[in-house]
């Protein structure tokens, strides 16, 4: 895809980084004033690691009253009667809240992101565990909890459908039966790429191979549940809500259409936020039901969640089922991908992507190859479970597609016997094939895959790990090895504004600066972080851009009131998007700073150069007359050139040409143990190429961060449900997160391939390690068994799954302990 | 935590304790939290009453006294992980310790706390069996020692009576050639078991066994004690078939049920895994010396 666009500048790479990954710390550039490459330690660690944090939960206003959602125990039932009197008798209890009473306000149902109509409050049926049924509002928590307790629902169960296939069925459970032309659960088909041409191309082809995999359903689970305090004030006709929010711009648009409060009438403010990863992208109907409780009874009303009902009732990801097929000639290129998915959207079409991208961006799953055609098919059901498809950490569906295309390369390298390194390196687009345009349309902007692998492969010690693989072989060894390649592509930084919006609103962003009389700087983004470090990563920019020091520099984010417009952070979109337009905004002020510099400089402003390395400008040829950001911003206030507007200020709006596709290769070395299933990592090896880079240490962070919960995926969360629609993994105990012991060390490393088209030559990399890992970990653990014929394992492979695997395949081996025991002075039996 | 309301009492002697437990209506008592606390979050417990043994200091204590290795009520997980008094003599106990859910979780929560609560998925039970262990309880008739062997009835059922407080639990200081050890498999770090296995085995001067005891975690409606494989090992010397034969007896003798920890089928194979390394590891540190076979 591309689109013309005046706002593309041309891409600045001239702080491109040497590719070394010593210790040495780089100070390639930068300037020693905090710019681009340098690792700032971050800005907003001090508040963070001393305590100092403001979270929703920490916001506490005068008479502010307390929310507790009453849920349903069931997943399918029919809402009989409520009866709140026993609550509303007690003494601390304020009101008791049903649909009927949203009904009143006009605030019954909620669109969700993909425009299906999700009750705030269940009016007449229930369609997953957890819905919310009423809410009881108190003036503490814990009587708002008891009074949910004696709230009274009368129900009539029904049958619940938990699968998705199921779901389809003929004689399954009609879940919606409130929308008009709904007769069944099926919600949408979907295709992409072009089947006549794919299967001719497997018709004719040498080789195909097919693996049949499931993307389980997991949680993003942020250290911080989702909450709000919602404060109208009958004076100002206004509407505040602090909530947990990764798009707080957005969300104050969908507030003002759901309320009919004027927009200008309404603030969103998301403050500090303990992780999103996808799941504070939604609108909940905690957030809807407390800025109802606060319009009718006047009182700031705060909702937070428990840790359970942020799992068991907020957007989970995943939950594809999915059929991949490659055909491929002898010598193993592979000539056509064919995918077949069906998707478990639970029980409202609330997945959150751009509108116009029902399956997200899983049509990316031609991965890092040039594939000659593609096709891909999907069905999408409506299940008694929770509603979602978020992306979670990951742009929309990237995760699934990787994990297809990176698990069925392997598939084919294990049919045709080539090493997994080896096939791969014969199918990359290669690198001077980019600008490339994949058979599903996507327009890559830049890469050199071969140049990661190939890094990737000398960091890991490939070849002594092969041969230890195939020693242990050779021995009947208690643990095998194995090892594992993904050469992932990743699609970030959504826009541009004519394919993607978030309804109807194009996904732009923005960024403000204000440079100050005495020198320093104000950035406003439209981006909010939610621990990306952008307090430190966009000041850096700026830094870069501008010739400040970084210290002087400070970012404001979450507040609709104060901030630019902007679509929020997710799918790795803030620097490609809000940093882009911070750089354009910068390189404004810039320009207004030559022509104040030409006033101070009593020189023509177009003798005026700015020079990046001492961060000055200067008259041409004449390095002594020079004048720094610091004086050309007191000129700007005190002594503004005639004719031109006083002030150092510039906004810019940049809606990207294209998207930008990172992209890396990670090699996973694991141990399994044949009597047990466990699987330890020998060796985590991930080199990323995210263009140019800002912050090294910030990268590193997110890098570890997305590797350890890849880690988790493969092998310990998912959502689980029984029969009944109970959710049986919706707690801490139950979805496991990994701890620090669950995490191996891990030895990074990196290529610069910048952008061409991002003003700063960046891709963006959040998510990247999320979206590469699993399928490493996977093929590692195939790998250590298909010599025996293991062609897959499903995730979450904990140790009974992969136990399961060795079984079947004749390797588990049979405890014994291959030991000897000496007794005194003689040795004793000798077995093994 | 947004518990139902209760009545908090904090006693600070065993006897003020014991008189609340007989006088309140169902109390409950309160030691780490680690089990309660969750509970209570859940609301799957709603106490009227709950007895907090926090302030009893005369329960906080971890020694060897009379032939006894003896840990009081108060005494945490940590406290059994750090004491310089639980090493290789005790190897079971120093395996185990580092083993219990989380730090966090070893920080409060106590051992005899996690005896009481009785959960099968509990590994101090096993050790407790391994040990041939005894639970001291203080009632409003006084003081009575129940075997371990004894203590465990059902999931969360003990034989304690209601108005009994455990202040001690015990377990004999080791033989000279006694070596113990436990082995636990779970899915990560904080999770219950998925299996687990305490040997205790003690050899006498012709390296044969004297006694052998195998005690399991999570793999039975209790703790329990793998007998037949016990009497197997008995007046053997240690060996590798021989381990191979008793771990093979007590996979047949636990009842583990198919759950989310894995099926049945792999949790008996998953015993007789750890029986056998258990086993090792007792064998080694009851003094021989144990050697691995090369591949």
């Amino acid at each position: 895809m591309s689109s013309d666009h005046e706002n593309a500048p041309e891409a600045d790479t001239e702080y491109q980084h040497a590719e070394d990954d010593g210790p040495q710390p780089e100070k390639h550039c930068g300037h020693g004033r905090g710019g681009m490459g340098e690792e700032v330690s971050r800005k907003e660690d001090k508040r963070f690691i001393t305590g100092r944090g403001n979270y929703v939960d920490d916001i506490k206003k005068p008479d502010m009253l307390h929310c507790e959602i009453v849920r349903s125990p069931h997943a399918h039932a029919r809402v009989k009667d409520i009866d709140g009197s026993r609550a509303e008798a007690m003494d601390d209890v304020v009101a008791v809240l049903t649909a009927e009473d949203l009904l009143e306000h006009d605030l019954a149902t909620m669109p969700t992101l993909m425009d299906d109509t999700q009750d705030v409050l269940v009016n007449e049926k229930v369609k997953f565990q957890s819905q919310e049924v009423a809410a009881v509002i108190a003036t503490d928590r814990y009587t708002a909890k008891d009074g949910a307790e004696k709230v009274e629902v009368d129900y009539e169960v029904l049958d619940p459908v938990v699968d998705a296939q199921d779901a389809l069925d003929a004689e399954a459970p009609l879940i919606r039966d409130e929308l008009d032309d709904q007769e069944d659960n099926h919600i949408f088909d979907w295709e992409t790429g072009d089947k006549d041409a794919t299967e001719a191309v497997f018709d004719a082809a040498d080789v195909t191979i097919e693996e049949d995999m499931n993307y389980q359903r997991l949680h993003p689970a942020p250290i911080e549940t989702c909450g709000a305090v919602a404060d109208w004030d009958p004076g100002m006709d206004k509407m505040t809500v602090h909530m947990t929010s990764q798009a707080p711009h957005a969300h104050r648009t969908l507030f003002s259409q759901v309320s009919g409060i004027p927009e200008h009438k309404v603030r969103i403010v998301s403050p500090d936020v303990g992780g999103g990863f996808g799941n504070k992208v939604p609108i909940y109907p905690g957030y809807v039901v407390a800025a109802a409780a606060s319009f009718v009874l006047e009182q700031p009303v705060k909702w937070v969640e428990e840790r359970s009902e942020n799992i068991q009732s907020t957007g989970f990801a995943r939950d594809y089922d999915m059929t991949g097929e490659l055909a491929a000639t002898e010598d193993g290129v592979i000539e056509g991908v064919k995918v077949d998915v069906l998707a478990n959207h639970g029980a409202y079409n609330a997945a959150a992507q751009p509108t116009k991208f029902p399956a997200g961006f899983f049509n990316i799953f031609t991965g890092s190859y040039d594939i000659e055609a593609a096709y891909g098919s999907l069905t999408a059901a409506f299940t008694n479970t929770a509603p979602g498809g978020v992306a979670y950490r990951c742009s929309f569906r990237v995760t699934e597609a990787v994990y297809l295309i990176e698990r069925l390369v392997n598939v084919l390298a294990d049919e045709l016997d080539v090493d997994p390194a080896e096939i791969r390196r014969r199918n990359f687009i290669p690198s001077d094939a980019f600008p490339y345009e994949s058979a599903t349309g996507w327009n890559y902007d830049s890469g050199d895959y071969e140049k990661a692998l190939d890094k990737a492969l000398e960091m890991a010690d490939y070849e002594h790990y092969r041969e230890e693989q195939q020693r242990r072989i050779e021995n009947d060894a208690d643990k095998l090895l194995g090892i594992g390649i993904s050469s992932f592509t990743e699609i970030v930084g959504a826009g541009p504004g004519e394919q993607c919006d978030i309804a109807g609103i194009e996904m732009f962003d923005s960024a403000d600066i204000r440079v100050n009389p005495t020198g320093n700087a104000v950035l406003r983004i439209g981006v909010q972080t939610q621990g990306q470090g952008h307090e430190t990563t966009f000041a850096q920019i700026v830094a870069e851009e501008l010739g400040m020091d970084v210290d002087n520099i400070s970012v404001e984010h979450g507040d609709t009131d104060t901030e630019p417009y902007g679509l929020g952070t997710y799918g790795s979109r803030s620097t490609p998007v809000a940093g882009a337009a911070t750089a354009v905004a910068a390189r404004k002020v810039r320009d207004k700073a030559k022509s104040i510099a030409a006033n101070e400089l009593e020189a023509a402003e177009e003798d005026i150069e700015w020079d990046r390395e001492s961060g000055e400008f200067h008259v041409a040829g004449a390095p002594d007359r020079s004048i720094t950001i610091t004086e050309i911003a007191a000129g700007a206030y005190m002594n503004h050139p005639g004719g031109e507007e006083p002030g150092l200020e510039a906004t810019n709006y940049y809606d990207p040409p294209e998207m930008t596709y990172p992209f890396g290769s990670y090699i996973v070395v694991v141990e399994v143990d044949r009597e047990t299933g466990e699987v330890d990592f020998e060796k985590f090896v991930a080199v990323d190429d995210c263009g140019n880079r800002i912050n090294p240490m910030i990268i590193e962070g997110q890098i570890h961060g997305g590797l350890a919960q890849g880690i988790a995926t493969a092998m310990l969360e998912e959502v689980t449900y029984d029969d009944n629609g109970n959710v049986t993994g919706g707690d801490f105990m139950n979805y496991l997160l990994p701890t620090a012991n669950e995490i191996p060390n891990f030895d990074t490393g990196h290529t610069v391939t910048p952008s061409p088209h991002h003003p700063i030559g960046a891709k963006g990399v959040g998510e990247s390690p999320t979206v590469g890992s699993p399928p490493a970990i996977v093929n590692a653990v195939v790998d250590a068994m298909n010599h025996a014929g293991v062609s897959h394992v499903e995730m979450p492979m904990t140790p009974d799954v992969v136990w399961a695997a060795l079984d079947d395949a004749g390797l588990a081996h049979k405890p014994a302990q291959n030991v000897e025991f000496e007794f005194d002075g003689a040795s004793g039996s000798a077995d093994d | 935590m947004k518990s139902a309301p209760f009545e908090h009492h904090e006693p600070t002697t065993v006897d003020e304790a014991v008189s609340l437990l007989e006088s309140l209506d169902g109390p409950t008592i309160l030691s780490g939290g680690q089990s309660l606390v969750p509970m209570l979050r859940f609301r799957l417990a709603n106490p009227d009453v709950v007895v907090d043994i926090n302030g009893i200091d005369s329960l906080d204590y971890l020694h060897e006294e009379d032939g006894y290795l003896r840990i009081g009520a108060l005494a945490r997980h940590a406290d059994v992980e750090d004491s310089s008094l639980i090493d290789e003599t005790y190897g079971s106990f120093a395996d185990v310790a580092p083993l219990v859910a989380d730090p966090q979780v070893r920080n409060r929560g106590t051992v005899v706390g996690s005896v009481a609560q009785a959960d099968p998925k509990g590994d101090w039970g096993s050790i407790l069996l391994a040990h041939d262990g005894e639970v001291i309880a203080r009632g409003p008739d006084g003081e009575r020692t129940i075997p371990a062997d004894e203590f465990f009835l059902l999931p969360y059922d003990t034989t304690l009576d209601d108005t009994e407080l455990i202040t001690e639990v015990r377990v004999p200081t080791p033989a000279p050639r006694e070596g113990s050890a436990y082995h636990k498999l779970k899915r990560k770090t904080g999770d219950y078991a998925m299996a687990g296995v305490a040997a205790r085995l003690v050899l006498d001067d012709d390296d044969v066994i004297e006694t052998a005891r195998l005690g399991m975690t999570a793999v039975d409606i209790t703790n329990a004690r793998a007998t037949d494989a016990e009497a197997h090992l008995e007046g053997e010397r240690p060996s590798s078939e021989l381990f191979e034969e008793a771990g093979g007896l007590a996979a047949e003798e636990s009842n583990p049920e198919s759950d989310e920890h894995g099926d049945a089928g792999y949790k008996e194979r998953m015993v007789d895994v750890l029986a056998q390394r258990a086993l090792g590891d007792a064998a080694e540190r009851a003094g021989l010396v144990k050697r691995r076979v090369s591949q």
